[in-house]
C-alpha cells in the first residue's frame, strides 16, 4: 500500500503497490502527480503518521534519509513533514490544521450540538449557527490557576446549534498549531500555549515551585487533563520529540510535555562534570530543561523573547 | 554529521545527527534542544585550533559572539537542534577547500574541519555597505550552516551582479564587490530608495536574503513606545 497526498489540494490516497512509479490524476482537483516508488521503510509508519496526525521526529519514518550527501549548496525545501496539512477525526469533530507552520489555522467541523472551548480571540471565522458564550469555566480555583498560567480568565464556548457547523481558530502570533488527544493522562503547557479543547478536558494552572521560578517561564504551568482533544499553539513551528531516556531543551523553547516525563531545570550538562561554569555565563544557552523518562515533548523553533529583544534596539529613544 | 532542515523557510531549524566523537561549533544561543549525550564547551577559539582572544574580539566586531559553543557527541546518533533567533531560513553549504565570506550575523554552525575567522573589508565598505564592519571568513572542508532573515536564494555570478546593501548572506571569495550607485546619477539613486548597492564581479556563487533586518526594524521602531 502506498500513501500519497495530492501536492495541490492535499487529498490523501491509498494506492496499490503495483502503481508505484506511475502517474496519476487527483480525483479532487485534477492535479497530475507522480506515485512514488516503494521505499524500504515499513508502510505501517506512514499510516501511523496519518492517523495520529502528529509527526514524531524520532520515528524511523521521519529519520533523515541521505540528507548529508547533498551534492550542491542548497536552501531547498527538505521533504520533512513540518509543512504538511494535518487532518484527523476525533470522537468530537473533524479537524484540519493547514498553512503550517508559519500561519497555521485550525478548522473544526462540529456535528450538530458539538461543543468546543477556546481562549478568547482565538476564533477567526465560523458558521452563523454557532452560538458563542463567554464565561468562567471550572469554578474559581481553576480559573485562577489558568490566570496564573498566563491565560485569560474567560473561556469561550462554541456550540453548533441547529446543524453541523465549522469554526476556524488561529493563534495570536505567526506560528504553528499542534493537536494532542488526551486519554486520561495529562499534558503540561507553557504559558500562553493553550488554544482550545473539546469536552472532557480540563485546563488549569499547576504550581511548579522552584523549578518554574528558575526556568524563567513563570511559576505556574498550565495543566490539561482528562479525556478529549487539545490544541495548542506557539510562535515558530512546533516539533514533537519522542523522548526515550533523556532529552535536553532550552527552557524558552518548550511548548508542552506529557506528564509521564520528569523534568528538572539545570545548566548545560558540560558544566556539572568539570564544573566549567563558563558555558552558563558566556555560552548563551542559560538554563535548560532536562527531561527523563518516556513521553513526548513539543518544542517551538522560535522564541517571541528573542524577537522582542531584537526589536528593542530599534525603539526610538526618549528626548529629554 | 548528518543534517536535516525543517520548517523552512520562515521558522527553519537544523536537526543535526552526530556520530560518537564528532563535534560541531555553533553560534552562542543557537541550541534549541539536544539529546543527553553531548559535552558542551564554550571557548573563544576554534575547536582544537588556534585563535584565542584576538579572534574572539574580531568575531565580536563581526556581529557574532565573542564565544563559540562546541558540542561534542559522546555516543552514536546524538541529536542537536539549532536555529537562529529571527524568522528566516537556514542553508547548508558543503565546503570542499574553498573560502566563503559570510555576512557577520549569518553564520550559524560549522563542523570542526572549518576554520572561522573575522575579516575586515575596508573602511568604505564597512561604513556604507549596510553590513557589519567585519565579515566571517570560512575556509576548509566540512559542513557549514548559514541563516538569513527571510529566504535565501542563490545566484551564479558570471561577470557582474548588483545586490542592494543589507541583502548579502555570503559569497565565494572568487567574487569581489565594490560599492556603487544604483543609477547613473546620485540623486536618482537616493530618490529611488536604493542608495548604494554592492556590485559583485568575478565568477562564483552569491547568496542573498529576501529581506533585510534594518528595514524591518525601521518599520517597527517608530511605532513603539520610546525606551
Amino acid at each position: 500500500m502506498i500513501e500519497i497526498a495530492c501536492p495541490s489540494c492535499q487529498k490523501r490516497y491509498r494506492l496499490d503497490d503495483k502503481l508505484a512509479g506511475k502517474k496519476g490524476k487527483c480525483k479532487e482537483c485534477g492535479q497530475m502527480m507522480m506515485i512514488p516508488q516503494l521505499e524500504a521503510e515499513p508502510v505501517i509508519e506512514m499510516a501511523e503518521i496519518v492517523e495520529d496526525a502528529d509527526v514524531p521526529i524520532q520515528s524511523p519514518a521521519a529519520a533523515p534519509r541521505g540528507m548529508s550527501q547533498s551534492a550542491s549548496p542548497s536552501a531547498a525545501k527538505s521533504s520533512a513533514p513540518t509543512n504538511a496539512t494535518l487532518t484527523g477525526s476525533t470522537g468530537n469533530f473533524n479537524y484540519e490544521i493547514s498553512q503550517r507552520p508559519d500561519f497555521s489555522i485550525v478548522k473544526l467541523d462540529l456535528p450538530s450540538g458539538g461543543k468546543v472551548f477556546a481562549e478568547p480571540s482565538a476564533m477567526v471565522s465560523m458558521s452563523p449557527s454557532v452560538k458563542l458564550e463567554a464565561g468562567f469555566k471550572g469554578g474559581f480555583g481553576k480559573t485562577l490557576g489558568r490566570m496564573l498560567g498566563g491565560e485569560s480568565l474567560i473561556i469561550n464556548t462554541f456550540t453548533a446549534e441547529g446543524g453541523p457547523a465549522e469554526v476556524l481558530f488561529a493563534g495570536g502570533a505567526a506560528g504553528d498549531v499542534a493537536y494532542h488527544r488526551l486519554n486520561g493522562n495529562s499534558l503540561y503547557l507553557q504559558r500562553g500555549a493553550y488554544m482550545l479543547n473539546s469536552e472532557g478536558v480540563e485546563v488549569t494552572g499547576k504550581w511548579q515551585g522552584a523549578k518554574g521560578f528558575f526556568s524563567g517561564e513563570g511559576l505556574v504551568l498550565l495543566k490539561a487533563s482528562g479525556t478529549g482533544d487539545l490544541f495548542f499553539n506557539s510562535y515558530g513551528a512546533i516539533m514533537p520529540i519522542d523522548v526515550t531516556g533523556g532529552f535536553i531543551v532550552d527552557t524558552g523553547y518548550i511548548v508542552a510535555f506529557e506528564d509521564t516525563l520528569q523534568y528538572r531545570v539545570t545548566v548545560l550538562p558540560g558544566l556539572r562534570a568539570g564544573g566549567k561554569i563558563k558555558s552558563f555565563f558566556f555560552g548563551g544557552e542559560g538554563l535548560v530543561c532536562q527531561f527523563s523518562g518516556t513521553g513526548r515533548v513539543w518544542i517551538q523553533t522560535r522564541q517571541v523573547g528573542s524577537f522582542l529583544s531584537w526589536v528593542h534596539a530599534f525603539r526610538p529613544t526618549k528626548s529629554k | 554529521m548528518q543534517h536535516e532542515l525543517l520548517a523552512q523557510p520562515a521558522m527553519s531549524v537544523a536537526k543535526l545527527t552526530l556520530a560518537a566523537g564528532e563535534s560541531v561549533t555553533c553560534e552562542v544561543g543557537a541550541m534549541i534542544a539536544m539529546s543527553t549525550g553531548f559535552t558542551v564547551e564554550t571557548t573563544s577559539r576554534n575547536k582544537g585550533g588556534g585563535g584565542g582572544l584576538a579572534k574572539g574580539l574580531k568575531r565580536m566586531f563581526a556581529g557574532e559572539n565573542f564565544f563559540l559553543n562546541h558540542f561534542t557527541a559522546t555516543g552514536p546518533n546524538e541529536t542537536l537542534i539549532i536555529g537562529p533567533s529571527l524568522l528566516g531560513d537556514i542553508m547548508h553549504y558543503p565546503m570542499t577547500g574553498g573560502t566563503l565570506v559570510v555576512q557577520g550575523s549569518s553564520w550559524l554552525a560549522s563542523s570542526t574541519g572549518i576554520e572561522i575567522d573575522a575579516t575586515f573589508q575596508g573602511i568604505g565598505k564597512a561604513l556604507f555597505s549596510g553590513e557589519g564592519m567585519f565579515w566571517v571568513k570560512c575556509s576548509g572542508a566540512g559542513d557549514l550552516l548559514l541563516n538569513s532573515f527571510g529566504s535565501i536564494y542563490q545566484i551564479d555570478v558570471q561577470g557582474e551582479h548588483v545586490v542592494d546593501t543589507g541583502h548579502i548572506v555570503a559569497f565565494e571569495d572568487t567574487l569581489e564587490f565594490r560599492l556603487g550607485k544604483a543609477s547613473k546619477s546620485l540623486v536618482g539613486s537616493i530618490l529611488g530608495g536604493e542608495g548604494l548597492v554592492c556590485k559583485f564581479s568575478g565568477q562564483g556563487k552569491l547568496y542573498c536574503q529576501s529581506h533585510n533586518p534594518p528595514s524591518f526594524g525601521k518599520l517597527l521602531g517608530p511605532k513603539l513606545r520610546p525606551r
